[in-house]
């Protein structure tokens, strides 16, 4: 389906045709579903001119598919686009606030240079060309006096990531970040241990969800939210085990208020159940699954009588729980979670959770787990090229780094191989910077942000600031002053998702998945640009330029598309496609009519009717038995926090995404400060009532809020939305208010993983 | 023959995300310091079998069908229209605020622009008139919203208040409501 490269008249009538289809292209109405409703049914009744646009939100990284209307030049209003099916055309509120943040008076429009200290909140308003040159300047000198790999580039997920690290590469650097370390990482690094990939939850057709604090309905991601409420609704048996009563623990049929910190006792003394009371599904262990033997050995010591204290779940309900997860297995979801960050052995917390699944054989089941399928896996099982693949433009060669990275990734032995080059452990650039790293033949000396807030987001974050104040040049590419840019020497104002377009991307559920990545739906404000052409335009001052063999992003696009002129159009007027059918591998309906479209597949079905799994599923970690000895599964009790503290913990809320859009006006009215939950129990002993003013302390930070006193968190724990405490005055609604949770986390990090805790122990004072 | 717009609000469904206040808000050009409807989560409220629970009360007008708000306007400025959507005339209001007073579920304000009280309208002049459903039900994350025509017996709604238990609030006051609520009835049991 793919051409390969293309002729220049060609590339001419593409071009004009591209022109003709995007943007307003929802009128021509010609590859319109029939009988849906559509959009120029409705924007008949409008008056003026009025376009709707589809694209991707981004005020959270979930990246939904949503829906713009623009009247005559104006922004106006967003849902999610109708078409898509997971996420049924919703939007959640950080969704639709999309144009309050685009149009709002306190966002960074133009480039501006640091004139005073760094942190002192004064700046010039200098052109694009002033700025490019002054950091194409810098990291000329910085590259001479030590090496480009002394520069450090943390980016967003995604599209920012793919210009940003790209750049990166060609300069010279191989220290490359993603949030990851601050967020998913320890179950990415779970998943590809145990499966080859992260699978995905198949919640809705699921009848029995174990949840350990993913907030799926808080930290909402729009499919997962849907999916979740429908297999409740449709009797599913929900528990949730977490410290605080979240609106998701709410909607649960049993919520157990686990000791923060100490999941991986319950999951284990779950597992030991599983196994010692030959609960699990033997016939798929031996048949999908290696290392069996070895896993028992090692959790033969976790029984549910050894493991009750520690998480403070009593053995008979870890017991009775893993007897009820096994009966309704294989439509049985024992949730991995997302953010990471709860004991120093993640990685050991999240791989217990994944293997949970492969031990009752939910894989590939309705109701269970499964792996994603990306068009090359989905290829490799037709056995011919049919999904279509994107292609990434030429580049030349990128130079070759004198030195590992500073998490030696790419390194033998190093403790972190299971993190991706593109993730890395950016926990360690503050470290590094602060010549707190054992051996390093080098220090961090330079960083380039873009689209990410360590500052907020980092544990530690006073020692974020003092590596950034340490360093000879910060460069943060925002679209705000956050708290991170409030360090910068300079700041590049990126554009909103709803002021550029960026390239398609490509993906997998149950079959391969497509998407426009993001359609301009009205022109930028001010004089930001969007990342792609930052990335070109300061490539070519650095003499990068070969880097970028593309005009403009509408170029790229066709380099990833290739002749592919269907898929084109698809994407600019739907915003998104499929190719196939979903499958499932071990569901015989779902095989049959996998089978039926693609025939070249037949010789994939086994005795059974279903199909094998391409890989084997590692219950034993040859890998990690080599670099730390935890091949099987190791718990070693840890304590948190001192007889005399209390558990701090923190959690997402509805209207405010992580370190990212506090400041968003509407937003923030909705909830301006964010108060520390404490239980009446404890309330009383430390005669607090609500609204009190209270200090929280330990080592690490002193931090103020206002009292909340309610039965939504157990007696010994403390709790409080993260986002909050922004630092920089440049955001004025937000700055100052709430806790910034970080400041308090220890600066350990964890084994094989490279995370910072979400738990600490602290005190309480009135103010 | 005229519509009865009606709305149901599911307790069990809705999460109080507040996707309904944001879409409202930007497709009604609503002032910053007012708003025509906030989801307030409420609780965690104990239930009798013990287990703790959050409820999820949407603050917005209720367009009863008994509105003290059209009784004590002293100009007809509030009135129920032909589809029984409690409306203001703008141009007859005098400003004595008597409904805002009036209205037991005090879901109206005084916009800060115009000084006249306005409320939730159903988006009867933005979104109905197109044929398009109110912006709260058209974001609804989890679909806890459903809006329709009582006086169609084949519309969702009909078909859902038929089938699920709803109350409607402070119905002893007579007003008579076109806001049906499902009480949440799930709830993580404490063990």
């Amino acid at each position: 389906m793919n051409g390969h490269g293309s002729s220049l008249s060609k590339h001419w009538s593409r071009r004009k045709f591209l022109k003709m289809t995007s943007g307003t292209a929802l009128t021509a109405g010609m590859m319109n579903v029939p009988g849906l409703l559509r959009a120029d049914d409705i924007k008949s009744k409008y008056s003026g001119n009025v376009t709707m646009t589809p694209s991707v939100c981004e005020m959270c990284t979930s990246a939904c598919p949503i829906e713009a209307r623009v009247q005559d030049g104006k922004g106006e209003f967003i849902r999610g686009n109708p078409l898509d099916k997971g996420r049924g055309g919703k939007v959640c509120a950080r969704g639709g606030a999309g144009f309050n943040q685009l149009y709002d008076p306190q966002r960074l429009v133009r480039p501006i240079i640091r004139v005073g200290e760094r942190g002192e909140g004064k700046w010039r308003e200098v052109s694009w060309d002033e700025a490019y040159t002054f950091i194409a300047q810098k990291l000329e000198d910085i590259k001479q006096k030590y090496s480009a790999q002394s520069v450090a580039f943390t980016c967003r997920s995604g599209w920012t990531k793919n210009w940003f690290h790209h750049l990166a590469q060609a300069y010279g650097s191989n220290n490359l970040f993603g949030h990851e370390a601050t967020c998913p990482l320890a179950y990415e690094m779970a998943g590809v241990d145990v499966f080859g990939s992260v699978p995905s939850r198949d919640y809705s057709k699921s009848k029995y969800i174990i949840n350990m604090g993913h907030n799926i309905l808080e930290g909402i991601v729009i499919s997962y939210a849907r999916q979740y409420l429908e297999a409740i609704s449709n009797g599913a048996k929900v528990v949730c085990l977490e410290p605080r009563l979240s609106i998701t623990a709410a909607k649960a049929s049993e919520w157990h208020k686990i000791k923060p910190g100490q999941d991986l006792a319950f999951v284990l003394g779950f597992m030991n159940t599983l196994i010692f009371e030959n609960l699990y599904d033997k016939d798929f262990v031996e048949k999908y699954c290696e290392g069996f033997e070895e896993l028992k050995a090692s959790v033969s010591a976790y029984t549910p009588e050894a493991m009750a204290k520690d998480c403070d779940i009593d053995a008979e309900t870890i017991k009775r729980l893993a007897r009820e997860f096994a009966k309704a297995a294989p439509k049985a979801i024992f949730d991995y979670g997302h953010r990471c960050g709860y004991t120093l052995q993640e990685l050991e917390l999240r791989r217990a959770m994944m293997m949970i699944n492969a031990l009752v054989g939910n894989i590939e089941k309705d109701g269970g787990m499964y792996l994603n399928k990306s068009a090359s896996l989905y290829n490799s099982i037709i056995g011919e090229p049919k999904a279509p693949t994107l292609k990434k433009p030429a580049s030349p060669p990128y130079p070759k780094p004198a030195f590992p990275r500073i998490d030696k990734i790419g390194e033998e032995g190093c403790e972190y191989y299971l993190a991706g080059k593109g993730a890395g452990i950016g926990t360690l650039v503050a470290p590094s910077a602060l010549g707190e790293l054992p051996d390093q033949p080098y220090k961090i000396r330079g960083w380039f942000i873009a689209r990410n807030n360590p500052v907020m987001t980092q544990i530690n974050t006073q020692k974020v600031i003092d590596a950034m104040k340490a360093m000879e040049l910060v460069v943060v590419v925002d679209i705000q002053i956050s708290d991170t840019a409030w360090f910068a020497d300079v700041v590049l104002p990126d554009t909103t998702y709803l002021e550029r377009d960026e390239e398609f991307t490509a993906g997998g559920g149950k079959n391969p998945t497509y998407s426009v990545g993001r359609q301009k739906v009205v022109e930028p404000v001010g004089e930001s640009k969007p990342c792609w052409l930052i990335a070109k335009e300061l490539g070519e001052k650095m003499g990068l330029g070969a880097y970028f063999p593309y005009k403009d992003i509408e170029d790229y696009r066709m380099q990833q598309v290739g002749d592919n002129i269907e898929l084109i159009v698809d994407l600019k007027k739907k915003g998104q496609t499929s190719f196939g059918v979903p499958l499932m591998m071990r569901e015989k309906n779902s095989v049959r009519a996998f089978v039926e479209k693609y025939p070249t597949a037949k010789d994939k079905v086994n005795s059974e009717g279903l199909m094998d799994l391409p890989k084997k599923i590692r219950l034993f970690s040859k890998g990690l038995e080599e670099v730390s000895k935890t091949g099987g599964l190791v718990y070693k009790p840890d304590t948190i926090k001192a007889d005399d503290e209390l558990y701090y913990i923190n959690g997402k809320i509805a209207v405010r995404t992580n370190g990212h859009n506090g400041n968003n006006e509407w937003l923030n009215h909705l909830i301006g400060d964010a108060h520390i939950w404490i239980h009446p129990h404890t309330a009383e002993k430390m005669k607090l009532k609500n609204g009190d003013k209270i200090e929280i302390y330990n080592r690490y930070s002193t931090q103020r809020g206002k009292v909340l006193v309610t039965q939504g968190v157990r007696e010994d724990t403390l709790f409080s939305y993260f986002g909050f405490g922004t630092i920089s005055k440049a955001l004025k609604r937000a700055c100052g208010k709430g806790v910034n949770s970080n400041f308090l986390m220890p600066p350990q990090l964890g084994q094989n993983t490279g995370m910072g805790l979400n738990v600490v122990g602290v005190k309480v004072r009135k103010v | 023959m005229a519509k009865k717009y009606a709305m149901i609000h599911d307790n069990n469904l809705c999460i109080g995300c507040q996707a309904c206040s944001i879409a409202c808000r930007a497709e009604n050009k609503i002032p910053n310091e007012v708003y025509r409807i906030q989801v307030w989560i409420q609780g965690p409220n104990q239930h009798a079998d013990g287990s703790l629970n959050y409820d999820f009360h949407r603050q917005s007008c209720v367009h009863c069908e008994n509105p003290p708000c059209v009784k004590v306007c002293p100009t007809k400025a509030s009135y129920i229209n032909q589809d029984g959507i409690v409306l203001i005339d703008k141009k007859k209001c005098v400003g004595c605020l008597y409904c805002v007073e009036a209205c037991p579920y005090k879901a109206r304000y005084v916009d800060p622009v115009t000084q006249a009280p306005d409320k939730c309208t159903f988006c009867y002049e933005s979104r109905l008139s197109r044929g398009e459903q109110p912006a709260c039900v058209t974001v609804c994350p989890t679909d806890a919203l459903i809006f329709g025509d009582l006086n169609n017996p084949s519309d969702k709604i009909s078909q859902v208040i038929s089938r699920k238990i709803t109350y409607q609030q402070k119905e002893h006051l007579g007003t008579r409501p076109k806001m049906f609520i499902v009480p949440n009835t799930q709830g993580g049991k404490i063990r």
